[in-house]
């Protein structure tokens, strides 16, 4: 029986150093759980987003805003509508974010009474004129990328996974409007805490930082960023987006995300 | 008593060492000597538009461009677009780049079944024909790219590089320059923008710099040669020369000042003009020894020194006098030049008095060259018999030696009103330059090289002021030599076009309330970059830019267009200020007008001054006036007879001609009336003279010329223009020395000259 024992142990011994191999995990897993982890089913929220320019002056937005969860993940569908300055007040963006396709949008202007639908091929453009892009705030194509773990990393007291994100050809840099991503990733629930642009011509171009995060679906394990700041290294203007409030309900109703509630003010 | 002449051999060791150790110092530092192409430096601090421009990139950003300008039959063919877009996206890769402007890079803002459509200009390279003409109506449509980066018939595109503010010319050129070698086609390509011009520029400077020099001294050299047939003669003026030369160029670093264009007339102009004191020394010297004389080595020396101190020093200060002059040229380049080049002839004037003594007083006493006046010598003869011609021409025609000197200034000064000022950069360059071809093609098909612009402030969501910007951009637009123009209006309109079909009210036009512009606004900054929006409006929404590019770079064409705009604007409370660099263009026109009128008089003024105050007669000043002015009509007729422009380096002339062309005139008068004083009348006194000083007056007026010919061979046509007019119009002074001023003498027997 000694043999057995023996045995016993080695097997015991080999699953769990399989099991620890399998902790470390590939550059792609580590992004697709980085794009899960933030994925929450249902949002209601209102924001801050803070435009500074190079000279310290500023540009303040208040949106409220609605999300939620289609077709078992791939489709997010956003209502965002500007609540300040009061020049804008009204005005709405709808938006089917699409994983695996162009988004559709469409745009509500209260000055003309008009709903506009937007049709852009362009990922590398600002959101809202701020130094976000919409690349940044809409789940990229995984497909269009190679990844690479770069080691582990501390930061601000969490430890992360870092993580370099190349675009696979010149055609997807260009659309996303940078040639190198290093992202920190939290190791333990994959959230992402930092991350590094290189622009084109491979210079530092902008750094994006999370300020605060919060755990909003607990029973799924589901994050909120709450506070990002992204900074343009080349001409020292900065956006600053933070949730004021927020509210999980993964029942929000369908009849927001429609044309018709677009246009109702 | 001692004499100065006695101290400068005492203290020779002391004088040559002190000269070269100078000359030395001042010569390292011309290593730290770094060139300015740059247009607007040349304008002084305090000028309105130089303000101005530099205010406009302080609120909306700069926006240095060089153009990537691509030429072939259609450029919608496959090939060619293929090679735009590589063009297009490893310009995009290049460090300094800030981005990247060409048919895959702008955008197409379109309204289509009832949508909004945001794409790249040219999306896909079109496969049929049928796709290449649905690709080139779109981009008819499409006013951000049609007459901007492609020409309206489709046979010239752009790939623009917008430079970021801290990239040297230097730097970037090169970069552009092998992205073109790098992506080679069968299409015509060139290099086009304001910083490839500059670029070029800077590289002319530089060549100039290290051809004009040489070519300059080994034209004096044989000269000098040709002159004195000796060593001495030869190496010693040369010296002078070349120390002044070390010592005036170390001066501008020295001064924290640059090299600018016309800081290369500099070294030539001392290099003719410098050499004139150390020529009449050397004259005198071989004069003194003549084969059988008895002086030694020092009192050669001594000799040169004492004849000579007056007359040369005279004449060094009138040069001098002239060239401070160009203090009235408001222009940078002018005032430094001026300043450098009176510091150079300061140091020749005193190295030819002390240095030359100095080392002949050293050196073994030399074999005489010269023979003495009785012996014959060919070329004496020549010479002799010309200026006896001249002699007996002048003592029995004077008056209608001056009649004919005032009609052939009169038929000459018709030509001044032909005279062109124009301070265009493309013109620094020869027609077939391709600097030139490329400024034409953006002139004529991509919407224009050069801009104004004009600020506005106030409310600019206003619809009231938007719907202002938007008639003054219209209204601009529709002078015939505006090739495009942009302002946030156009943007406004250009949103309104993709928000409403082509039937509704708010179509193609500014909308009614504040609201709606503010929103028409979001919606940009969703879909562009927000600095694009930035060169149009500031973050605070306070100011707003109109700019129009402009189909012309004539300067006269620029300086109307620039009064109509001040006059269409000039009550408008909403505009702030115009600028860019057509305005400074304009600018500088006029200031080169106004700096050459001053200049001139000043010159004028301060050389009968120096004059009156030599002969102590205000007389002199008035008669000596007489061949210089005429000598600036020649100058003047002929630029306008051959077309030649006014510009920055054309403006200097007369100054230089003032401040050299009246030493002839001086050395006739001077000896005139020593002549008279010797007791001959006045016919005998004028033939005297023209066949004594007169050997010495053509030999200085040639070495003068001689000298400026090394301009001819500079890569600046205004420089070269600058060598020729000046060749010209010392040649005038010459004649007007020679032969009008003795008749004028014969005339008027003015009483300054007579014996006391």
């Amino acid at each position: 029986m000694k043999w057995l024992t023996v045995l016993t142990a080695i097997i015991i011994i080999l699953t769990f150093s399989s099991i620890f191999a399998q902790e470390k995990p590939t550059g792609r897993e580590i992004f697709d759980r980085s794009i899960d982890a933030t994925r929450l089913a249902g949002v209601e929220a209102t924001s801050t987003m803070t435009i500074i320019d190079s000279k310290g002056r500023e540009r303040v937005r208040k949106i409220a805003q609605v999300t939620k969860l289609y077709d078992n993940g791939d489709t997010e569908k956003k209502l965002v509508r500007f609540l300040a300055p009061a020049d804008v007040k009204g005005t709405g963006l709808l938006t089917y974010d699409y994983l695996k396709k162009d988004d559709d949008m469409w745009l509500y202007m209260p000055a003309l009474r008009k709903t506009r639908r937007i049709i852009s091929s362009e990922k590398a453009k600002n959101f809202m004129g701020s130094e976000f892009s919409y690349a940044d705030m809409t789940p990229p194509n995984a497909d269009d990328f190679d990844f690479k773990v770069l080691g582990e990393k501390n930061v601000n007291g969490t430890d992360c996974w870092q993580l370099e994100i190349i675009p696979k050809n010149d055609d997807i840099a260009d659309e996303n409007g940078f040639s190198k991503r290093i992202s920190f990733i939290g190791k333990d629930d994959y959230v992402i805490r930092k991350a590094i642009y290189y622009d084109l011509d491979g210079s530092l171009y902008k750094e994006l930082n999370v300020n605060k995060i919060v755990l909003l679906d607990p029973k799924n394990k589901k994050y909120r960023l709450m506070d990002l700041i992204m900074v343009n290294k080349q001409n020292d203007r900065k956006s600053i987006l933070k949730v004021d409030e927020i509210k999980f309900n993964p029942d929000v109703k369908d009849g927001y995300f429609t044309t018709r509630y677009l246009e109702r003010e | 008593m001692k004499t100065m002449a006695d101290y400068i051999i005492k203290f020779r060791w002391f004088i040559i060492i002190g000269f070269i150790a100078v000359a030395g110092v001042f010569g390292y530092q011309i290593r730290y000597a770094k060139i300015d192409a740059d247009m607007k430096d040349q304008l002084p601090a305090d000028m309105i538009s130089r303000i101005n421009t530099d205010k406009i990139d302080e609120l909306f950003g700069g926006t240095e461009m060089l153009m990537i300008i691509i030429r072939t039959d259609d450029v919608l063919n496959s090939g060619t677009l293929k090679r735009v877009k590589e063009l297009s996206r490893a310009a995009n890769r290049i460090k300094g780049v800030d981005k990247v402007l060409s048919l895959f890079d702008l955008k197409s803002i379109k309204s289509e079944q009832g949508a909004m459509i945001v794409d790249p200009a040219v999306d896909r390279i079109p496969k049929t024909d049928e796709q290449r003409e649905n690709l080139r109506r779109e981009l008819m449509d499409n006013d951000i790219v049609y007459g901007s980066v492609v020409s309206k018939d489709f046979t010239i595109t752009a790939v623009i590089a917008v430079i970021k503010d801290d990239v040297s010319d230097a730097y970037i050129i090169p970069q552009i320059e092998k992205l073109v070698a790098d992506h080679p086609g069968s299409e015509e390509t060139v290099i086009g923008g304001l910083p490839y011009i500059r670029g070029n520029v800077s590289r002319n400077i530089q060549n100039d710099l290290q051809h004009l020099m040489p070519i300059g001294l080994i034209i004096m050299l044989i000269f000098l040669f040709i002159c004195f047939k000796q060593l001495r003669g030869v190496l010693l003026p040369f010296f002078v020369v070349v120390m002044s030369v070390l010592f005036s160029m170390g001066l501008i670093p020295v001064l924290g000042w640059r090299i600018q264009i016309i800081t290369v007339i500099l070294p030539v102009f001392l290099i003719a003009v410098a050499n004139d004191y150390g020529i009449h020394m050397i004259a005198r010297y071989q004069e003194d020894n003549t084969p059988g004389n008895t002086y030694t080595k020092k009192e050669l020396a001594k000799r040169m020194f004492r004849t000579l101190s007056k007359p040369v020093l005279i004449t060094g200060l009138t040069t001098m006098a002239g060239m401070l002059c160009l203090l009235g040229h408001a222009l940078v380049p002018a005032e430094q030049l001026g300043i450098l080049a009176a510091c150079g002839i300061i140091f020749a004037l005193a190295a030819s008095l002390f240095f030359i003594p100095a080392v002949t007083s050293l050196i073994r006493k030399p074999r005489p060259v010269l023979s003495r006046p009785e012996d014959p010598d060919h070329r004496q003869r020549l010479m002799e018999r010309l200026l006896w011609f001249f002699g007996r021409l002048v003592s029995n025609r004077p008056g209608t030696i001056t009649i004919v000197a005032l009609i052939l200034s009169l038929i000459a000064a018709i030509g001044i009103f032909r005279v062109v000022v124009d301070t265009d950069p493309k013109r620094y360059f020869s027609e077939d330059d391709p600097v030139v071809y490329a400024t034409d093609l953006i002139d004529q098909n991509l919407g224009g090289s050069q801009n104004i612009s004009i600020v506005i402030e106030g409310d600019i969501k206003d619809p009231r002021l938007m719907k202002k910007i938007d008639s003054l951009e219209r209204q601009i637009g529709r002078m015939d030599m505006v090739g495009n123009t942009t302002s946030i209006a156009r943007v406004v309109r250009q949103m309104s076009r993709a928000l409403n079909d082509t039937d509704d009210v708010g179509y193609d036009r500014i909308p009614d309330t504040r609201n709606a512009v503010a929103q028409y606004f979001e919606l940009y900054s969703m879909s562009g970059d927000p600095e694009d929006f930035e060169k149009l409006v500031d973050f605070p929404y306070e100011h707003a830019l109109i700019t129009a590019r402009m189909n012309t770079t004539s300067t006269t064409r620029l300086n109307h267009f620039v009064d109509t705009i001040r006059t269409m604007v000039a009550n408008d409370p909403n505009v702030l200020l115009i600028g860019g660099i057509g305005v400074v263009l304009s600018d500088l026109a006029r200031l080169v007008v106004s700096g050459q009128l001053l200049s001139l008089t000043l010159a004028m003024i301060i050389v009968a001054i120096l004059l009156m105050i030599l002969f102590r007669s205000v007389i002199a000043g008035l008669i000596s006036a007489i061949p210089l002015t005429l000598s600036i009509i020649v100058l003047f007729g002929l630029m306008g007879i051959f077309g030649i422009e006014l510009n920055v380096a054309t403006a200097l002339l007369s100054s230089i001609m003032i401040g050299v062309g009246i030493d002839y005139t001086i050395h006739f008068l001077w000896r005139y009336r020593e002549e008279r004083r010797h007791g001959l009348d006045y016919e005998e006194a004028v033939i005297k003279t023209l066949t004594t000083s007169g050997r010495g007056i053509i030999f200085n007026a040639f070495s003068v010329i001689v000298g400026f010919v090394a301009l001819l061979f500079s890569g600046f046509l205004p420089v070269k223009f600058f060598g020729f007019l000046v060749v010209v119009s010392i040649f005038s002074c010459l004649v007007g020395a020679l032969v009008l001023i003795p008749s004028l003498c014969l005339i008027f027997k003015p009483r300054f000259l007579e014996p006391k």
